[in-house]
Order: structure tokens, then C-alpha cells, then sequence
């Protein structure tokens, strides 16, 4: 199929450019950037753009997809097209899922359902330990070899020190790079909330900042022990962030990314909504010092890429009390408006180039070699586009999301920056089709 | 009390009380306040039914008749109704006490809690004191209010006074019978009857909560946009 | 004063002069108590469903006695051999207790959020927060400031001194937040494992040395300690509490002369106060209970008439 999008602004993975211009693709494949006439018989895929940005397709690190094993929550399917509705090309699934992914055959298994899906590319990340046990090594070659692109035992850090330094060594030559979900269980044991103004006013356990930092500044010493790269997820503290940055300033192969919620929310909401189980996440929400620490290290490059930690669970699951409720939002579709509505809100801390960069050539540069060429817009390079409308403003209405999930903390806001189409390897898997 | 009864008017009577506790404003707050409603058209002044003097001369005969009808307040109990009744009941103890220089003991009674209107008023109604320094067993209680309508006041009343203790007898006095009872109820004394329309609001003003001794009729108007 | 109040979940969005019009009020049905015939007609009619997932004997009775007398009808919900034992869930509850015809509930729940979380479920009963998890117990506060401002006249610039297990408890967070609204200095006292982390989002002090905080404080507030703390290691042993922060004659010597000694019930005795001092002469204890009753009749009467409101 060819499809020519004219009139774009086109940003590259680096740089926004200011003139317009089109893009045509042909087989999969960014055939030609620059003036482009359309021809004859492709008037039906030809749109003007008057203007809006033209993306790589942009790339979430951190999904929970819940397939296999808990797919009334969300299913491979289901999730990809609400990550295609929110404007992502590709999503990573983490594997926390039942039974975890954990070997070769089930990294298998979420790439095929991933590929015979509608929407977003979905690629597999796999456990670091057998089980997400945290006792013995998974497969971690076989798995690399069948396509996992992350290992992580997200929901829960490696804990035990000895076994991520003999991770962190073993994958050394994998070309995979281990996530680690950076909490230290002892701290956070029982928490609910951030340990400081939510806990103090609820009375519930908190999760100290410390229980983050402590595991993140053990990943650094084992890291450069090892020689091996490790990826913090969803960092939310200032502290943590300061760690990270002090850590590539030795240069260090530390990277990190950061949530949706934890850039757009703190633990106010939590105690303002009268605990809500909408804002219960795990990490918990923050102070606001925390999160204009996140925002700053957003601007100054210490932060990867934006994440939204897409935890989705069944309302009935959600609907219940804060204390009873589990951890996590759906987010999928509405997280790049969320995040652009706040950047904007907070005067524009950074150029929207670096906020673009991070969903796109930002986390690509943490993915396995194969897949190094996404998050650019290149001639001959894959054609995964998001287009971005800066002008429209919509309200979050989760009663129409592609994702079984509806439980979201922004049900009802309006927010403005809007991903209206995206295209994955030359197919148009959400947008109109005017 | 009666004309409590209504929302609109339950308002404003309470706003008239907070008026009261502004000292020396009271009577010009009020008068602000009546002036407010009339510009808003649910109250219009109509007509004075009592000025000081015809009120001070109306509860001294009330006072003569109940001397009259208890031989001489005779194992007698004053109980005013929260509030206006509370003051008219006082001024009947004092007449009481020029004539007879005996002292008939009195109470107060708050009815708010025996209501029947409870769940239909805007706003709750605030409680105030019930405060009888004696037991009302075996006395004659003469319950004192300043306007009989409904009779729902007055009922309220002798709930709350049976739950008080048992009196030999109760007797009911009035400043003003504005007809329209709703129950069968009938005042013992009565100051002055004056034939009333159910959209019209007697107002008695007491010096000691109003600033002024005086009886008017306003006339309610519906609120029309 | 415009009453707006329909349920009360917690004292944050109270004004000073709310909880004042309430406390006025209670003083008028306190004097109910004393009549030989306590019960008064003014909630005649309406259903009130007092929703127990915890076992509470005093909230529980203290708000039966206060529907009773303002002869609401009365339903005891108790989780024991009911249906959340069964795994039905709150939401299921709440509207099952409105389609019954419930005009109120009263809901102690373990979890922090379920009385908001009940009142968001509900379209027509309204919710009186009786504990919810370590998060509120505001009608225990309320009863407090009662109890407090009877005896002292008003609690401007009065200073309070609450000791014990202040993070896990409901009764001190309500206390924090209402006394403080009236005007009192609160000073908090215990050991700094069972304090809250951020205590000036509250406006209080803490004092390490429980001898320095009582120092002429007006009331102490002691609070209950339970057990399950010391088993989760925040403190070694029920002992060393009671000889560092217990309440003993020696430290109440150093509050004011006549300071009330509060604390919210059941008493621990020789864990966080002494018989001598619970059973003194400056002991409040029972005065609480008592305002308990005339406290939450207030509050019902309050937010239980009165048609179309919210």
C-alpha cells in the first residue's frame, strides 16, 4: 500500500523541522521525504496535514499486556490497539504476566499473538529469573535469541545483589539489557503511599524515597562492576533521579525512564481525591519536589524515555476501596496528551524535540540491535509514523478505548496534543481515514 | 412560631435572629433586612396590628385572665415556646406579680426536636434550650406562644411537655389567633384574633429579640421572574 | 447558619464555625440525656444502618444510643456472619443498604478511603465516617473538642499534648485536624517510629521528651496502643513504652494544674496510662462518652432533616 502524508512537520528523532513537507511510503517503507505530487490511484491514501507533526512512531518501554494469564484485564490483541490508539507504534510487554515469560517458548508465544494483532508492534521483554522468583537465572540467551528485548522482573526488583551481579554478567554479550524495577522490599514493605505527605495524612504505610534509591545506586555499583548496562524503570524521586545523573556523568551505561502519572501527578491527588484507588500506583505518587525533579531531568537528558506503565486491571478489580484496591492505571491512551498538556501547563520546560525524542529515538537506542532502526525518520528506514495534532483538544472518555481497561485518573480532563494517526511498517492501524 | 412552618419564611425569621446579635444595629439591621425582602417581593409589610402600648395592655388582661381562671395562680407554671413566646411568657410573670405580687415560677420550652416538619425545612432549625426549673407534675402549665395557626406548634409542644413529666392540666395563651388550625387545638386566651389569608405572615416583634414591641402583618409574595 | 454538611467523612473541610454551630447544638441535647424520658421524635422515620466491619462496641453503641433517642429506626449491619464474610464487596452492600430505604450509614471499615469510597457509591444515604482505617474517626474528634471546650470555655491558644501511636491512629489524625481548627496548639509526643513523617501539613510540634511536651499543656491526649505495633518492630516492648512515654502521676504533675487527661478508649493500663491517672480526678474519660451521645445526636439532627439538600 502507498500512503502519502503531505504538509507535515517533520521531526526526525532529533530535530523539528520548521518547513513542510510530505512523506511517502511504499511497502512498508519510508520511500521519500521532501515534495512529493500525488499520483494517479492514490487519492484515497493521500493526507493533507496541514501542518501537524509527523514522528517517528513512537515507542512505549513498559506495558503490561496481562496475556497470557490474566486476559479479562487486557489481552495482546486488546492492548495493541489501545497502543495504537494512543499513538504508540511499538510497546514492550512486560512479563509479570501467568505464568511469567520466563523462556524461549513464551517469548515466542507473545511475538506471534503480538504479530497476528491489529494495532501496535508488540515486543517481548522476558524475566530475569526463573519463575520472577528471584532465585535462579531464567534462559536468558534462549530468550534473547527468540526476541525478548528487555530482561526485567518488573512488579518486583532482582533482590538478591548476588543474583544481578551474575545477571547483569551473563547478559553482558546478550546485547539485552536488563530493566530493573528499582524498590527495596524491606523498605516498602506493607506501603501504600509515598512515605511523607500522603502517608502522614492517611495513616497508611509509605514507601520511602530511600527504598528506591538504595536498589538504583545498587545497580550502578553493580553495573560498573560488570561492565553491563542496566535500565532503571519508572524512577519517581528526586533522589533517584540524582542518582542516575550522577551515574552517566561518570559515564556510566545507566539509563532511566520515567511514568506518565509521576510527570503529571503527585501524592496530592492521592489525599485530595479522598483516597482514590485511581491513584494508587506502584511506585506511589510522589511530593511535587519529586516530580519537578523528574521534569528536570527530563530537560537536562538524565531521564531516557516516557513511559506509561499501562497497568490495566477490571474495574470490579479497581472499583473498591484505596487499602484494598491493587496497584496500577490504564494510561495507554490518553499518556501522550497527558504529558504534553503538563509540559505545556509548566511553560514548556524543554523544546517539544526533547519531549518527542523521548517516546521515540530516545528509548529505541535502549532496544536490542535489530531494532535500531526505530525512532528515526530516515528514507528506507521503516515506516512507523505517529502524527501528532498540536490544535486539537479532546476529553478523556475511557467508555471509548480500544483497551479492556477503563480505570484512569484522568476519566473527564481535557487534555490538548492529541496523536491522531499511527502507522506501523506502512499500515495505518489508527486515524481517519478521510 | 407558626410561621416558621415554611421554608421562605423559617429563612427569614432565623436571619432576623442573627440580626439580633448586633447590639445597637438590631433594630436598623432588621429593618434592612425586611427591606432586602421586600425589594426581593417575598415579604411586603400590610398592615399594624399592635403597636407597644395596645401589646403592653392585651398581655395585662391576658394576665388578669389566667389570675382569673387559676384562682389566683395557684399551683401555676408559665412555659414560654422558644422564642417569642419565652419573652411573652416573662412579661406575664411580671404582670402577674404587680397584680398579685406572687411569683408563678417559668419555664422555657424548645420544640424544635418534636416537630412534624423536620424532613420537610431546608435547613434544621437550631435547637435551643429547654430549661423548666421545676417539676411540671401536678401544676397547671399555661404554655405561652405568640402567634396560634396551624396548631402544629402547639402539638409539638405538649408532646414535648409529656415527655417532661405529667401535668394536671395545660392551658394555652396567645397574643395573636390567626386562624386556620389544622388540628383541634384551641388557645385558652387569647390577646387578639385577627382574621388572616394563608398567604399573609403575622409577625410578632419582641423589644428584648426585635428592638420593638409590635404586631404586622406581611403580606407573602410569590417570587416571579 | 446554612448547614451544608450531609455526611462527614473527615474534619478537613470543616470551618471552625461549623464545628462550633455543632458543638452548640450538642450542648442542647446533652441536656436530653438528663430527662427521664431521653428520646425526642425529630428523626422519626428515618433509617439508619450502622455498617460494622470491625468489631467497636463503644462507636457502635454511642451512635445507637444518639439514633434511638432521635427515634430513628436502627439497623446493626455487623460483618460477623454476614455477607462480606461471603466476599461481598462494599459497593454491593452500599446499594443493596439503599435499596432498602437507608436514609444514613454509619460505616467503621479497616480500610483508609471506604467511608468516601461509600459515599461516592451512594446516590441518596448519607455517610457518617465512624473509623475508617488509620485515617479518620471524626466524630471521636468532634466528642474531644466537646469534651475540651465544656470544660475550658474555648480552645483558643489552648495547648495539646497528644502521646502514643500517633501514625496508625485515626483518633489522633482527627484530633490533629479538629483542634487545630479550633485554635489550639497541638504538641505531639511518643517514640519517632510511630510518628507521621510530614507533621507540619497538621500544624503540630513534636517533643521528644514526653516531660517537655505536657509542660502546662491543657489537655493530654493519650492514645491507645496497640499490641500489633510492638509484633511489627517499632518498638521493643510494651514496657519500655509505658516507662518512657506511659502516663503516670509524675508527668501529669508537669501539664497545668487542672489539665483534662483524655484518651479515646479502651484504656491500656500500665501501657500508655496509669490507673491512678485514668481513674484521677482530672480524667476526662467518662465525660467523653457521655459527650459521645450528645455529640453524634447533634451531628444526625444536623445532617438528617432538612429536605433536598446536595
Amino acid at each position: 500500500m502507498t500512503i502519502l502524508l503531505r504538509n507535515g512537520l517533520i521531526f526526525d528523532g532529533e530535530k523539528l523541522g520548521e518547513k513542510a513537507k510530505d512523506v511517502l511510503i511504499e511497502g512498508g517503507k519510508i520511500q521519500k521525504v521532501g515534495e512529493t505530487q500525488p499520483q494517479r490511484g492514490m487519492e484515497n491514501h493521500t493526507y493533507d496535514l496541514d501542518g501537524k507533526i509527523v514522528c517517528p512512531g513512537f515507542i512505549d518501554l513498559h506495558v503490561h499486556l496481562r496475556d497470557p494469564g490474566q486476559e479479562w484485564r487486557e489481552d495482546i490483541p486488546s492492548g495493541a490497539l489501545a497502543a495504537a490508539a494512543g499513538g504508540f507504534s511499538t510497546v514492550v510487554a512486560m512479563p509479570n504476566t501467568d505464568p511469567p515469560i520466563d523462556c524461549a517458548s513464551l517469548v515466542q508465544y507473545v511475538m506471534n499473538r503480538g504479530m497476528s494483532s491489529q494495532g501496535a508492534r508488540v515486543l517481548p521483554a522476558g524475566t530475569v529469573t526463573k519463575g520472577r522468583s528471584g532465585e535462579r537465572l531464567a534462559e536468558l540467551a534462549k530468550m534473547a535469541a527468540a526476541g525478548a528485548v528487555f530482561f526485567t522482573d518488573d512488579g518486583s526488583p532482582v533482590w538478591k545483589s548476588g543474583l544481578l551481579h551474575k545477571a547483569l554478567l551473563y547478559t553482558r554479550n546478550l546485547g539485552v539489557r536488563i530493566m530493573e524495577h528499582p524498590e527495596d522490599l524491606d523498605l516498602s514493605r506493607g506501603a501504600q503511599v509515598n512515605w511523607g505527605y500522603s502517608s502522614s495524612r492517611s495513616g497508611l504505610k509509605g514507601s520511602p524515597v530511600s527504598s528506591e534509591v538504595s536498589d538504583i545506586h545498587r545497580g550502578i555499583h553493580l553495573s560498573e562492576e560488570t561492565g553491563s548496562p542496566v535500565h532503571f524503570t519508572h524512577v519517581s524521586s528526586k533522589k533517584g533521579i540524582e542518582a542516575v545523573r550522577l551515574a552517566k556523568r561518570q559515564g556510566l551505561s545507566v539509563t532511566a525512564d520515567v511514568t506518565c502519572h509521576h510527570l503529571v501527578l503527585d501524592e496530592s491527588a492521592v489525599v485530595d481525591s479522598r483516597y482514590d484507588s485511581l491513584f494508587k500506583v506502584n511506585p506511589p505518587l510522589r511530593s511535587s519536589t519529586d516530580r519537578d525533579a523528574l521534569w528536570e531531568g527530563i530537560c537536562d537528558g538524565t531521564v531516557d524515555a516516557i513511559i506509561t506503565d499501562h497497568a490495566p486491571y477490571h474495574s470490579d478489580e479497581k472499583d473498591v476501596p484505596f487499602q484494598e484496591a491493587p496497584f496500577g492505571i490504564a494510561s495507554l491512551e490518553c499518556a501522550v496528551a497527558a504529558v504534553l498538556t503538563e509540559w505545556n501547563n509548566r511553560g514548556k520546560p524543554c523544546p517539544l524535540e526533547r519531549m518527542l525524542y523521548l517516546w521515540t529515538a530516545g528509548p529505541a537506542r535502549l532496544l536490542p540491535k535489530k531494532w535500531s532502526n526505530l525512532g528515526k525518520i530516515r528514507e528506507g528506514g521503516p515506516a512507523d509514523i505517529t502524527v501528532l495534532d498540536p490544535g486539537i483538544e479532546k476529553t478523556v472518555d475511557p467508555s471509548l478505548w480500544r483497551s479492556k481497561a477503563k480505570m484512569t485518573p484522568w476519566k473527564g480532563r481535557t487534555f490538548a496534543n492529541w496523536p491522531i494517526m499511527t502507522i506501523v511498517e506502512g499500515r495505518i492501524v489508527f486515524g481517519e481515514t478521510e | 412560631m407558626e410561621d416558621a412552618d415554611t421554608y421562605k419564611t423559617g429563612k427569614f425569621r432565623r436571619q432576623g435572629d442573627f440580626a439580633l446579635d448586633k447590639g445597637d444595629n438590631r433594630r436598623n439591621s432588621r429593618r434592612c433586612l425586611l427591606f432586602l425582602w421586600g425589594v426581593l417581593g417575598l415579604l411586603r409589610e400590610k398592615a399594624k396590628v399592635m403597636n407597644a402600648d395596645e401589646m403592653t395592655r392585651a398581655l395585662k388582661r391576658l394576665a388578669h385572665e389566667i389570675l382569673e381562671k387559676n384562682r389566683g395562680g395557684e399551683n401555676c407554671l408559665l412555659v414560654g415556646i422558644q422564642r417569642r413566646g419565652v419573652h411573652l411568657a416573662n412579661r406575664l410573670k411580671e404582670y402577674i406579680k404587680e397584680t398579685e405580687s406572687k411569683k408563678v415560677p417559668s419555664g422555657v420550652l424548645d420544640i424544635t426536636l418534636y416537630r412534624d416538619d423536620l424532613t420537610l425545612l431546608h435547613d434544621q432549625p437550631v435547637v435551643h434550650s429547654t430549661a423548666i426549673p421545676v417539676d411540671i407534675s401536678n401544676k397547671t402549665v399555661i404554655l405561652v406562644d405568640d402567634v396560634i395557626y396551624t396548631g402544629r406548634t402547639t402539638r409539638a409542644a405538649l408532646d414535648a411537655l409529656m415527655d417532661l413529666g405529667r401535668p394536671s392540666a395545660v392551658q394555652l395563651c396567645v397574643l395573636i389567633d390567626r386562624g386556620h388550625r389544622e388540628l383541634p387545638i384551641h388557645p385558652d386566651f387569647v390577646g387578639k384574633s385577627v382574621p388572616t389569608s394563608q398567604d399573609e405572615v403575622v409577625e410578632v416583634r419582641v423589644n428584648e429579640l426585635d428592638g420593638v414591641d409590635e404586631v404586622v402583618i406581611c403580606q407573602r409574595e410569590e417570587y416571579r421572574q | 447558619m446554612e448547614w451544608k454538611h450531609r455526611s462527614l467523612i473527615d474534619l478537613d473541610t470543616w470551618s471552625r464555625e461549623e464545628i462550633e454551630y455543632l458543638l452548640e447544638n450538642a450542648k442542647n441535647m446533652e441536656d436530653l440525656l438528663d430527662r427521664p424520658i431521653k428520646k425526642v421524635p425529630a428523626l422519626r422515620g428515618k433509617l439508619v444502618v450502622n455498617l460494622f466491619y470491625e468489631p467497636s462496641t463503644r462507636t457502635r453503641v454511642s451512635f445507637e444510643l444518639a439514633e434511638k433517642f432521635l427515634s430513628a429506626d436502627v439497623v446493626n449491619w455487623s460483618v460477623s456472619g454476614s455477607s462480606s464474610v461471603k466476599g461481598e464487596t462494599l459497593r454491593d452492600t452500599a446499594w443493596t443498604l439503599e435499596s432498602m430505604g437507608a436514609d444514613a450509614v454509619v460505616i467503621r471499615h479497616g480500610a483508609v478511603g471506604s467511608a468516601a469510597y461509600l459515599k461516592n457509591k451512594l446516590k441518596r444515604s448519607a455517610v457518617f465516617n465512624g473509623g475508617d482505617g488509620t485515617h479518620a474517626h471524626p466524630t471521636q474528634a468532634l466528642l474531644d473538642i466537646y469534651t475540651a471546650w465544656k470544660r475550658l470555655g474555648h480552645l483558643d491558644g489552648k495547648k495539646m499534648t497528644i502521646i502514643g501511636d500517633i501514625q496508625h491512629s485515626r483518633v489522633a489524625r482527627s484530633n490533629m485536624i479538629g483542634f487545630k481548627t479550633m485554635g489550639a496548639n497541638v504538641v505531639l509526643s511518643g517514640p519517632p517510629t510511630l510518628l507521621p513523617p510530614d507533621l507540619e501539613s497538621f500544624g503540630a510540634v513534636y517533643e521528644a521528651n514526653p516531660f517537655e511536651a505536657v509542660k502546662e499543656a491543657d489537655i493530654v491526649y493519650l492514645l491507645r496502643i496497640q499490641k500489633e505495633r510492638q509484633d511489627e518492630g517499632l518498638f521493643p516492648s510494651l514496657d519500655e513504652y509505658f516507662l518512657t512515654y506511659g502516663a503516670d502521676e509524675r508527668l501529669i504533675k508537669a501539664a497545668a494544674k487542672e489539665a483534662l487527661i483524655m484518651h479515646p478508649g479502651p484504656v491500656n493500663r500500665r501501657v500508655e496510662i496509669e490507673s491512678a491517672v485514668a481513674d484521677g480526678p482530672q480524667s476526662a474519660i467518662l465525660a467523653q462518652v457521655r459527650s459521645g451521645v450528645a455529640v453524634r445526636m447533634a451531628l444526625l439532627y444536623l445532617c438528617l432533616g432538612g429536605a433536598g439538600k446536595e
